[in-house]
């Protein structure tokens, strides 16, 4: 029981495990110093039928909620039945993106839908809790978009709804919980690789207003949720969350306290939410992660890097990079890995696959290999999960004929997922975000309480 | 010890079945969760296994088993069914590769009748262990197959019936998968070992109760 409730969400690492994928392809190198390379990416794997689809539907046709429909689009295993927003224009957009589907102006009627299995909600963060609630009770499966909620009190009801839907899935949108890239860096930096972990550094730079035209001020209002601290958490919760999330996962903890700051500098248009933030968030052992955003500079993007005693590491889209002290240990395999040059610096590209050598192409891969966006794969989990849950369910009533709630919780537990941001992780994260934005909202320090973490 | 222990289990089934038969000529038993068959193969890379929770079937036990164990049992029946797709690996890839080999789609159920049922040590002692001969169905061939079991008593109302068997792929008209994976290397063994844990419980045979699952 104990084994299958590791390997289910693959959490648990040490450097043997990571040192044993890797031996082999620091044999073969050594032997003929041949360079290691991701998987041969020439021949096309051919298309194949997909073993099952789920028939779904999007709620929440913005930018988001479009971007959900195409990605969907270009998955075989998906079937979307029906997209909704009850704003015309963007339910005619996301119509045109899936053509097969129904566009519907009301949730109501994907959750009334007995052939809809799965719903996606990627509505403004202040609409999810009522809609989620209302998913588990219509026996739907629920992805929802992070944060889950611009309130804790909203994010524990999610989270109470999601924990006791046991025969649905929900899959909370940290999308970069099911990204294997991250999930090939996971066990390097967590079996120590770093020496002592002393720092780290997140940042989220664009410039861009955040506020949208609308044709009448009713609208205006409702599409700019996000510029009005009422119903938003700021980029602190839209798009920290993200990040600050994954720091708590790389660095294996939950943060002890957040103190902020926030200037209005650029988009001074009515809005009351800060454009600029910065943030220290202060995890066990005395270790600090820095983070910074703004909608006033685009220098540099996005990306995190943690600093160690013998490396630093950048991660950066689906890439990353290993910046070695002249003082640490020789892992090995890096003497024949990619390098490349970032003005004065040299990163080690940590390329995943590569080290396993896995294959030999005929070219020296430049690119990362997993080439989807961290998106695609969390919505691919979130397809199969639900397929592997449903499937786990009617099996459980076909095979035997008791209602015996205790043991059908147990098989249910035993199933094993796809990697994805559980209840747990996407209420944790929300938390996390929520007082964040609040620290920087106040310009203060706020020391995490764990009954904030606890459902009760 | 272990003669004592084995004459203790040996009786106390057949006790139970004395017990218990006074109620219907025939005890109708049926699947209940905790019940595993595991597969397990080797390949040229590791081994490996797979394994499913979901176990569907009964098994109907003359009510003069206690009185003629030899006898009897030639005369208990039991059907067992498991899913295919239930059938999965810790490694997810492996999965579809497997499923798409046991040509999941044309036949998404392995089956298993059972045809006799011999007592293997000495009829007078109730033995709690058999020789089972019955029919195995995988991807729509049907093979004969014998194979020890034993039959516990769990509690009043449960027995357990736990049984290992080697079989062949190629038996069953599966092509042992040499899948393209990494340097293409792989390529799997044609013997593999079934190994099944079936819960069972003492049911009214027409019974049918609501599921936890609906």
């Amino acid at each position: 029981m104990k084994k299958k409730a590791a390997a289910r969400q693959q959490q648990d690492f040490n450097r043997r495990d990571f040192l044993k994928g890797s031996s082999f392809a620091t044999l073969m190198a050594m032997l003929g110093g041949v360079e290691l390379r991701a998987q041969a990416q020439d021949s096309k794997p051919e298309e194949k039928e997909p073993t099952f689809t789920v028939k779904c539907g999007v709620i929440g046709l913005g930018a988001r909620g479009r971007e959900i429909v195409s990605t969907l689009a270009r998955l075989n295993q998906a079937d979307i039945a029906a997209v909704c927003d009850k704003y015309p224009a963007f339910m005619k957009r996301g119509a045109n993106l899936a053509p097969k589907a129904k566009p519907l102006d009301d949730y109501r009627k994907i959750l009334d839908d007995k052939e809809i299995k799965a719903v996606l909600i990627a509505t403004p963060t202040h609409q999810h809790k009522d809609i989620v609630k209302e998913a588990f009770q219509a026996g739907k499966h629920v992805y929802c978009e992070a944060p889950l909620a611009h309130t804790i009190e909203d994010a524990r009801v999610i989270a109470h709804a999601a924990r006791g839907a046991k025969k649905q899935v929900f899959h909370a949108g940290l999308q970069m919980r099911s990204d294997p890239q991250r999930h090939f860096l996971l066990p390097f930096i967590r079996s120590g690789a770093l020496g002592n972990v002393a720092m780290a550094r997140a940042q989220w730079h664009k410039k861009q207003s955040w506020r949208a035209a609308a044709p009448t001020p009713e609208r205006e209002r409702e599409l700019n949720w996000r510029l009005r601290s009422e119903t938003s958490t700021g980029i602190m919760g839209e798009i920290g969350v993200h990040q600050l999330d994954m720091a708590s996962l790389f660095l294996n903890s939950r943060p002890i306290s957040v103190t902020g700051f926030g200037s209005l500098i650029q988009w001074a248009d009515g809005r009351d939410v800060p454009d600029t933030v910065q943030t220290v968030i202060e995890y066990p052992g005395g270790v600090r992660l820095i983070y910074h955003a703004t909608l006033a500079n685009s220098f540099d993007s996005d990306y995190e890097i943690y600093y160690g005693s013998d490396a630093a590491v950048m991660l950066r889209e689906n890439k990353a990079w290993m910046f070695k002290e002249v003082d640490a240990p020789l892992l090995g395999w890096e003497v024949y890995a990619r390098k490349d040059t970032f003005y004065k610096e040299t990163g080690i590209a940590l390329v995943a696959n590569a080290t396993k050598l896995a294959a030999q192409g005929e070219k020296p891969v430049e690119e990362a290999p997993f080439t989807g966006t961290p998106l695609s794969y969390a919505l691919e989990s979130f397809l199969t999960n639900c397929n592997e849950i449903s499937n786990a369910v009617d099996d459980f009533a076909a095979s035997f004929n008791v209602n015996d709630k205790a043991a059908f919780d147990k098989y249910i537990s035993e199933i094993r997922m796809e990697p994805y941001a559980t209840w747990r992780d996407g209420y944790g994260a929300t938390v996390v975000a929520i007082k964040a934005n609040e620290a920087v909202i106040k310009g203060q320090k706020i020391t995490f309480q764990n009954d904030w973490f606890e459902l009760g | 010890m272990k003669q004592i222990r084995f004459l203790k289990w040996g009786l106390g089934l057949v006790l139970w079945v004395a017990i218990s038969a006074f109620a219907a000529d025939t005890l109708h038993f049926e699947s209940r969760p905790g019940s595993k068959v595991k597969v397990e193969g080797s390949s040229t890379v590791h081994d490996w296994a797979v394994e499913s929770l979901a176990i569907k079937g009964f098994m109907d036990v003359p009510a003069n088993f206690a009185k003629d164990p030899a006898g009897a049992a030639k005369n208990i029946k039991a059907e067992v069914t498991i899913p295919v797709r239930s059938l999965k690996s810790d490694k997810s890839a492996m999965n579809n590769i497997m499923w798409e080999a046991m040509k999941m789609k044309e036949h998404p159920n392995i089956e298993y009748k059972l045809l006799e049922l011999t007592p293997k040590s000495g009829a007078t002692q109730g033995s709690a262990q058999f020789e089972a001969k019955g029919t195995l169905t995988v991807s729509g061939v049907t093979r004969t197959n014998v194979m020890p079991v034993t039959i516990e008593k769990v509690d009043d109302t449960k027995a357990k019936v736990t049984g290992t068997t080697g079989v062949k792929m190629t038996e069953f008209g599966i092509k042992p998968p040499a899948p393209t994976v990494g340097l293409g290397f792989i390529k799997t063994y044609d013997d593999v070992k079934i190994t099944v844990q079936w819960l069972t419980e003492q049911a009214p045979a027409a019974a049918k109760t609501a599921d936890a699952a609906k």
